[in-house]
C-alpha cells in the first residue's frame, strides 16, 4: 500500500535566505541535487555554512525561498504528514519532563506507530543507554542526550532519516562503536538518510556519497562517491581506498575554506 | 520521585556561625523584645504584646476558628474558579494568537478594578451569602495565574516544536506534548502566588457586609480599636496564607518539576507600530464598553445599581451637578495618586536595590529570601491598618503600605532575574576580576523587574484603596466606602471606570518605557 521505502530526494534550484531586505543572510545558494534512494549521503562543510538549514528544508520544517524539493513523488510536507521522516536534531531536543524511555517512545507515538516497549528497550540498548531508561535528560551528558535523540529518530521507523551532527558531543570511543553498530539498522530498513558531520572519517565511513559544501551560502564544492563495500569493517577502514577518500574530502574542504592558504602554496 | 535529584551539598560555614547561640534562642529573644516594646508603647495603641495576642487567641479560639473556616472555604472556592479561569484564558490566548493582545488587555483591565469598589456592587448583586467573597477571591487570583501560564505555554524552545512538526503533527499534539507540560511549573508558580491572594480577596469580600468570617472580625476590631484582636487576626491570616503558599510549593516539589526560568516575564511583541497600539487600545475600549453594557442587558440588571457606560458619562459630564461630582471624584483620585505613586516607586526601587545588594552579598540572601517569601504572602488587608497606625494617618503610613505590598514580589522577581545571568558570563567577569553587576547582572534582571512592575500596578491600587478605606479615611478608597454605604451607585461606577482607565494608562506607559529600555539591554527578550 505504501510506496517504496527508498525515496530519492530531488532538489531543484533550491535556495534559502533569512531576514528582511537590506539585512538578508543567504544561507543556501541555489542548488540542484538528487540524493539516491536508500543511500546515505554525508554533508560536510565549515560551521555556519548552511548544513542545518539544508536539512531543515529537506524535512519541510522551513520552506525554500526559491526552487522546489521532492522526496519520491511527494513534497516534504506530505512525507512529514504521514510521519515518513525523522530528524535527530543537533541539540537533541529531548523533552525534559520525559524519561529517556518516554522520549524514545514519543518517537513512535508521534509517528503513529503502535506501542512496542520491547523495540524501545532494544533501541535504548543499541545506543548504549541501558540502565538509563528511567533517567531524565537533565541527568545525562550531552553525548548521552544525542544518543537518546538518535534512538528516538529510529523509533518511528522512518523512510527518510535526517541526522544533524548526531555524534558531535559523543566521546570518541562511543562514537566509534555507534559508527559500527548503527548503520546496519538503517541499511536493513533501506531508509534514505542524510548525515551532517564535522568528522571526515565518519562521513566517509558511514556514507555512500560525501557532499562538501562551501562556506555560506552553501554550494556543493565537491561531490565524492564512496564506493567502499558494506559493511565497513576494520579491513575496509584500514584500506588504502578509505584513506585516499578521506584525504580527498579533507582537501576539498581545505581548498574551499581557506582559499588564500592554497594560493600561497 | 523526589529521590531522583542528587542532594545539594550545602556550604556548612554560615550555619555553623548561626549556631553559636543556643538553638531556638533567636525567636525567644524576638518575642521578649516584642513584649517589652509593646508594653513600653502601650499608650500609643500600635503594638499588641505577644502575651495579649496569645490571650486573645485562647479566649476567642472558637470564634476565630469558625471565622477562619468560613473565610478559608470562600477563599478555596475562589481559588479554584479563579485559577480555572486563568488557565482557560491562557489556553485561549495561545490557541487563538490573533486575539491574544485583546484578551490580555481585557484580563488586565478586569484585574485592575479595585476590589474595594467591585465588592459593594457584587454584594448588591448576590445579596447575602458567600457570593462576593468567592468572586473577589477568584478576581484576585486569575490574572497572576493567567500571566505565568501564558508565558509557560509559549516558553518552550523552538526545537521542541520542530520535533512535533517533523512528524507532521499539528497544534493539538503541540499543546499536549510540549506546551502543557512545559507550562506546568509556571502554573505551580502562579498557584503559589494565588494561594495567599485568594485569602486576601475573600477577606475584602467580607468587608462588604458579610455576616461571618475573618474580614468581618477585622472590621469589628478596627472600629473598636481592639489592638490584640487586630493583631491576632492579622497573625492568623498571615499564618494561613504562608501555609497555603508553602503547601503549593511542596506540591510543586512533589511533582518534581523543574522551576520555571522566568517568573512572570511579560509576553513581548515585536515590531509593533504606534498606531497599531492605539488601534488595539481603541478596540479594547470598545469591547469593554460592549461587554459592560451587554452583560447588564443580558442579565437584566436593574439600572438603579447596575449603571451602564452612558450613565457614567451623564453622571460625570452631562447631568445637572455633574461638575461638582466630577470635581469630588478627581479630587479623591488626586489624593490617592499622591500616595500611590511614591509608594509604588519606592517599593519597586527598594525591591530592585535590595536584590542587587544581595547579589553582592550572596550569604545574606540565604536569610533574606525565605523571609521575603513569607512576608509576601501576608494579606495586606490585615496588615495595612497596623502599618497606618504605626506610621500615622499622614502620607507616610499609606506610602509605606503601598511600598510594602510591592517590595517583596519585586525583590523575589529581581532575584530570579539576577539568577538568570549565565554562569559562563559570570565566570568570564571573574577571570578578569571585574564586577558583573552593571554589565551582566543588571541587564539580566531588567525583564523580571519590569514584569513585577506591571503586576505591581493593581497591587498598588489594592493597597492604597484598602489603607484609605480601613484606616486613613481619605482618597478614593474612602470615597468608595462612603458612596457604597450611601448607595450612591453613580459615583461608585464612575470611580471604578476611572480607576480602570487610569491603571490601563499606567500600564501602557510602563510598557513603552519597558520596550525602550529592554530593546537596548536585552534584545533576546524581544526576539521571540
Ligand atoms: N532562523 C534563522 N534566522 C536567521 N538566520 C539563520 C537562521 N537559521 C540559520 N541562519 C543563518 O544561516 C547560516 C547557516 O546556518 P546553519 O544552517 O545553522 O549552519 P550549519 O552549517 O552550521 O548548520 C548561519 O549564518 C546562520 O546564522
Ligand atoms: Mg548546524
Amino acid at each position: 500500500m505504501r510506496m517504496s521505502a527508498r525515496p530519492d530526494i530531488r532538489l531543484e534550484g533550491v535556495a534559502k535566505s533569512f531576514g528582511a531586505a537590506g539585512r538578508r543572510i543567504e544561507a543556501v545558494a541555489p542548488v540542484d541535487l538528487v540524493l539516491a534512494g536508500g543511500q546515505m549521503t554525508a554533508l560536510v562543510g565549515p560551521s555556519g555554512c548552511g548544513k542545518s538549514t539544508l536539512l531543515r528544508l529537506i524535512a519541510g520544517l522551513d520552506a525554500p525561498t526559491e526552487g522546489r524539493i521532492s522526496i519520491g513523488a511527494e513534497t516534504p510536507d506530505a512525507l512529514r504528514r504521514r510521519a515518513g521522516l525523522a530528524v535527530a536534531f543537533q541539540d537533541a531536543a529531548l523533552l525534559p519532563w520525559r524519561t529517556v524511555e518516554g522520549n524514545v517512545a514519543l518517537g513512535r507515538a508521534l509517528a503513529r506507530k503502535p506501542r512496542d516497549p520491547r523495540a524501545i528497550r532494544d533501541l535504548i540498548a543499541l545506543v548504549g543507554l541501558s540502565g538509563f531508561g528511567r533517567r531524565r535528560p537533565a541527568e545525562l551528558s550531552g553525548g548521552m542526550r544525542q544518543r537518546a535523540a538518535i534512538a528516538r529518530a529510529l523509533a518511528g521507523e522512518p523512510d527518510l532519516l535526517l541526522l544533524d551532527e548526531p555524534f558531535a558531543a559523543v566521546d570518541a570511543l562511543t562514537r566509534d562503536r555507534l559508527n559500527a553498530e548503527l548503520p546496519p539498522l538503517w541499511e536493513a530498513r533501506g531508509a534514505t538518510s542524510v548525515l551532517v558531520t564535522h568528522s571526515v572519517a565518519e562521513a566517509v565511513r558511514l556514507s555512500d556519497r560525501v557532499l562538501v559544501l562551501t562556506p555560506r551560502p552553501a554550494r556543493v564544492a565537491a561531490d565524492i562517491a564512496v564506493p567502499l563495500p558494506h559493511p565497513r569493517n576494520a579491513d575496509v577502514l584500514a584500506s588504502e581506498d578509505f584513506r585516499a577518500l578521506c584525504s580527498d574530502v579533507t582537501e576539498a574542504l581545505r581548498v574551499h575554506q581557506f582559499p588564500q592558504s592554497v594560493a600561497a602554496q | 520521585m523526589t529521590t531522583r535529584r542528587p542532594a545539594l551539598s550545602r556550604d556548612p560555614a554560615p550555619r555553623a556561625a548561626a549556631r553559636s547561640l543556643p538553638r531556638g534562642s533567636g525567636p525567644l529573644l524576638v518575642l521578649l523584645l516584642w513584649e517589652a516594646l509593646a508594653r513600653a508603647t502601650a499608650s500609643g495603641f500600635i503594638i499588641a504584646a505577644p502575651s495579649q495576642i496569645v490571650h486573645h487567641l485562647a479566649t476567642h479560639a472558637e470564634l476565630l476558628l469558625r471565622a477562619l473556616g468560613t473565610t478559608g472555604w470562600a477563599a478555596l472556592r475562589g481559588f479554584v474558579w479563579g485559577n480555572l479561569a486563568g488557565v482557560l484564558l491562557a489556553l485561549a490566548a495561545v490557541l487563538v494568537p490573533r486575539g491574544e493582545r485583546l484578551l490580555s488587555t481585557l484580563a488586565l483591565l478586569v484585574f485592575c478594578l479595585p476590589l474595594v469598589a467591585t465588592g459593594p456592587i457584587l454584594r448588591v448583586l448576590y445579596g447575602p451569602g458567600a457570593g462576593p467573597q468567592v468572586t473577589l477571591a477568584a478576581l484576585a487570583v486569575y490574572y497572576t495565574t493567567f500571566l505565568p501560564v501564558l508565558v509557560g505555554l509559549r516558553a518552550a524552545p523552538q526545537g521542541w516544536f520542530d520535533l512535533v512538526r517533523s512528524y507532521g503533527r499539528g497544534r493539538m499534539t503541540e499543546l499536549r506534548e510540549v506546551r502543557l507540560p512545559a507550562a506546568l511549573p509556571y502554573l505551580v508558580a502562579g498557584l503559589q502566588i494565588a494561594a495567599p491572594a485568594a485569602f486576601l480577596g475573600a477577606m475584602v469580600g467580607e468587608f462588604t457586609g458579610a455576616e461571618r468570617g475573618l474580614g468581618v472580625l477585622t472590621v469589628r476590631a478596627l472600629r473598636a480599636l481592639d489592638l490584640p484582636a487586630t493583631w491576632s487576626i492579622a497573625g492568623l491570616a498571615a499564618a494561613v496564607s504562608m501555609l497555603a503558599f508553602a503547601a503549593v510549593g511542596w506540591l510543586g516539589r512533589r511533582l518534581d518539576l523543574a522551576p520555571p526560568e522566568v517568573l512572570l516575564a511579560p509576553p513581548v511583541v515585536r515590531g509593533r507600530r504606534a498606531w497599531s497600539g492605539l488601534a488595539e487600545a481603541a478596540l479594547a475600549l470598545g469591547v469593554t464598553l460592549l461587554v459592560w453594557k451587554g452583560s447588564m442587558a443580558v442579565f437584566g440588571l436593574p439600572r438603579f445599581f447596575a449603571r451602564r457606560p452612558e450613565d457614567v458619562w451623564s453622571y460625570l459630564v452631562t447631568a445637572p451637578g455633574a461638575g461638582a461630582q466630577r470635581q469630588r471624584l478627581f479630587a479623591a483620585l488626586g489624593e490617592t495618586l499622591v500616595l500611590a505613586v511614591p509608594g509604588y516607586l519606592a517599593g519597586l526601587l527598594l525591591g530592585a536595590g535590595l536584590a542587587l545588594a544581595l547579589a553582592l552579598r550572596p550569604r545574606l540572601a540565604g536569610a533574606v529570601i525565605p523571609l521575603s517569601i513569607a512576608l509576601r504572602s501576608i494579606p495586606i488587608v490585615a496588615t495595612a491598618p497596623l502599618i497606618v497606625w504605626a506610621l500615622g494617618r499622614g502620607a507616610t503610613g499609606s506610602i509605606a503600605v503601598v511600598a510594602t505590598m510591592i517590595f517583596f514580589p519585586t525583590l523575589i522577581a529581581c532575584q530570579h532575574g539576577l539568577a538568570r545571568t549565565p554562569r559562563a558570563v559570570l565566570d568570564l567577569f571573574a577571570v578578569y576580576d571585574a564586577s558583573p553587576l552593571l554589565r551582566a547582572q543588571l541587564p539580566a534582571m531588567l525583564p523580571a523587574f519590569f514584569a513585577s512592575a506591571r503586576m505591581a500596578i493593581p497591587a498598588a491600587i489594592l493597597a492604597v484603596t484598602t489603607a484609605e478605606w480601613l484606616a486613613t479615611g481619605r482618597g478614593i478608597g474612602a470615597l468608595l466606602a462612603t458612596v457604597a454605604s450611601t448607595s450612591d451607585y453613580g459615583m461608585l461606577w464612575s470611580a471604578i471606570a476611572l480607576i480602570g482607565l487610569a491603571s490601563v494608562l499606567a500600564h501602557a506607559l510602563l510598557a513603552s518605557v519597558e520596550r525602550r529600555i529592554l530593546s537596548r539591554t536585552s534584545a533576546e527578550q524581544l526576539a521571540r
